[in-house]
């Protein structure tokens, strides 16, 4: 049989996949806007401000925000894939319960998983980095406990949204990673705080701005589910 | 048969397109060239409004997204679908007009200032907003899904504001208390004439988007009655 050869075969498929972005523009819109929401991040995790300097101790609360930041948008995506293959959301919404009950659930399970997550991530950037906590853990959980509530509350939101839309990890970041800017950096300056050694007192505001943060997003969230859900 | 531009649209349109150039003139011609940073600082009367605008389209994204929910008349979709991309336009304008002014005002295109970090979430947001919109199998479900981003865009551009202010502040204050004498007379009053003339633009701009919107809307609800 007479078949083409590898470059031609290879071109025709270069010029399929060009030909589908020219006329639709998705995959190129949806990478440049996650390529900006990527510096973004990075900008208020290790760049500039009270960070500047780049010792383990200035360094860890950055990285340890940035792996919590990204590694949610995977757990919760990958959370709203099973319920999305399996359809099981429309059987939720069917049932005769709150819709608003459907909402916190899937936010205390998303919830658990990011403590678990924490709960092996943070001592293993502290090794890795050589960083210093001096004695503040109960303090630093209080500050993980608070600021992943917030990240929960909006990510459950969105992360039943993008599922709906039947996209994944790219979308989920686009929409949460910049609207939960202010929790990135709540948790940068909090942790920071911890690991120079300052109280918590030191950066009360930024604390209760991440639990006014998570609240509003509780609510608003509570109040809408039931329209994502929605047939 | 429903005219495609009303009277009032086509009085309002008029009314826009004498208004640019009177703004182009005033901005460029009538205004005096700023002491300090000369000719470039002509950019902010162009800036300014921008940005205005953009809050003024968010806060019609806002209002039709919840009317949309409570109500489910599609009609309010259109008018938010039509602020959302107005936005989009006016967000797109301030972050290229913006960089263009700073770097020779403050020696850097970028800094991660309270204003210019909400202004580039706003737009990110947005522009999650219109792919959720465009991905979403069906229109319903596209219109709600969109107007709960429109909610939640909204609270959000406030809180980033207020967060990223605390974090670090170095944006000019044109309008803080005791600073207006600083500007000059002819300055302010193209600086008015500016600010009318983009909320002409853009209330024109969000009306035709939204007739034209709700054209799709009924010829999509034609072509699927066909369908049946």
């Amino acid at each position: 049989m007479k078949t083409v050869g590898f470059w031609r075969a290879a071109w025709l498929v270069a010029r399929k996949d060009l030909q589908l972005e020219w006329r639709t523009f998705d995959a190129l819109a949806a990478s440049v806007v996650f390529a900006v929401v990527v510096l973004l991040v990075f900008q208020f995790a290790v760049g500039g401000g009270p960070a500047r300097q780049l010792s383990a101790d200035a360094l860890v609360p950055g990285v340890l925000w940035l792996a919590i930041s990204f590694s949610s948008v995977v757990g919760i995506a990958r959370s709203m894939d099973v319920e999305r293959r399996g359809d099981t959301l429309a059987g939720l919404f069917r049932a005769p319960i709150d819709r608003g009950a459907i909402y916190a659930g899937k936010l205390i399970a998303n919830a658990v998983r990011i403590a678990l997550l924490e709960v092996i991530l943070v001592p293993l950037a502290i090794v890795f980095f050589n960083a210093s906590l001096g004695g503040a853990w109960l303090e630093l959980i209080f500050v993980l406990a608070l600021c992943s509530f917030g990240l929960c509350a909006l990510g459950t939101l969105f992360g039943a949204i993008v599922s709906r839309v039947g996209r994944g990890e790219a979308l989920l970041s686009t929409l949460l990673l910049p609207a939960s800017t202010p929790l990135l950096l709540a948790g940068v300056t909090a942790t920071g705080a911890l690991f120079r050694g300052d109280g918590l007192a030191s950066v009360s505001r930024w604390l209760g701005m991440a639990a006014g943060f998570g609240l509003l997003y509780f609510f608003v969230a509570l109040a809408t589910f039931e329209y994502v859900l929605e047939e | 048969m429903q005219r495609v531009v009303s009277r009032l649209d086509a009085l309002v349109l008029f009314v826009t397109i004498v208004a640019i150039p009177v703004a182009l003139w005033g901005a460029f011609l009538h205004a005096p060239t700023e002491q300090t940073m000369g000719a470039v600082q002509r950019i902010f009367y162009f800036h300014v409004p921008s940005a205005i605008m953009a809050y003024v389209a968010v806060v019609v994204l806002l209002g039709s997204s919840i009317v949309y929910l409570s109500r489910r008349d599609l009609a309010w979709d259109d008018l938010s679908k039509a602020a959302t991309e107005v936005c989009l336009l006016f967000c797109t304008l301030v972050l290229i007009t913006g960089p263009i002014w700073a770097k020779p005002a403050w020696g850097t295109w970028w800094t991660w200032e309270a204003r210019l970090t909400s202004t580039l979430v706003l737009e990110i947001l947005l522009i999650a907003a219109l792919m959720v919109r465009r991905y979403a199998g069906n229109r319903d479900l596209g219109a709600r899904l969109a107007a709960i981003i429109g909610i939640t865009i909204a609270a959000d551009v406030y809180v980033v504001h207020k967060a990223v202010d605390w974090w670090r502040g170095m944006h000019p204050e044109v309008f803080k208390a005791g600073n207006r004498g600083s500007l000059d007379e002819r300055m302010t009053s193209v600086l008015f004439i500016c600010m009318g003339a983009m909320f002409l633009l853009c209330i024109t701009l969000i009306r035709l988007r939204y007739r034209t919107a709700r054209i799709e809307t009924r010829t999509e609800a034609l072509r699927l009655e066909r369908l049946d």
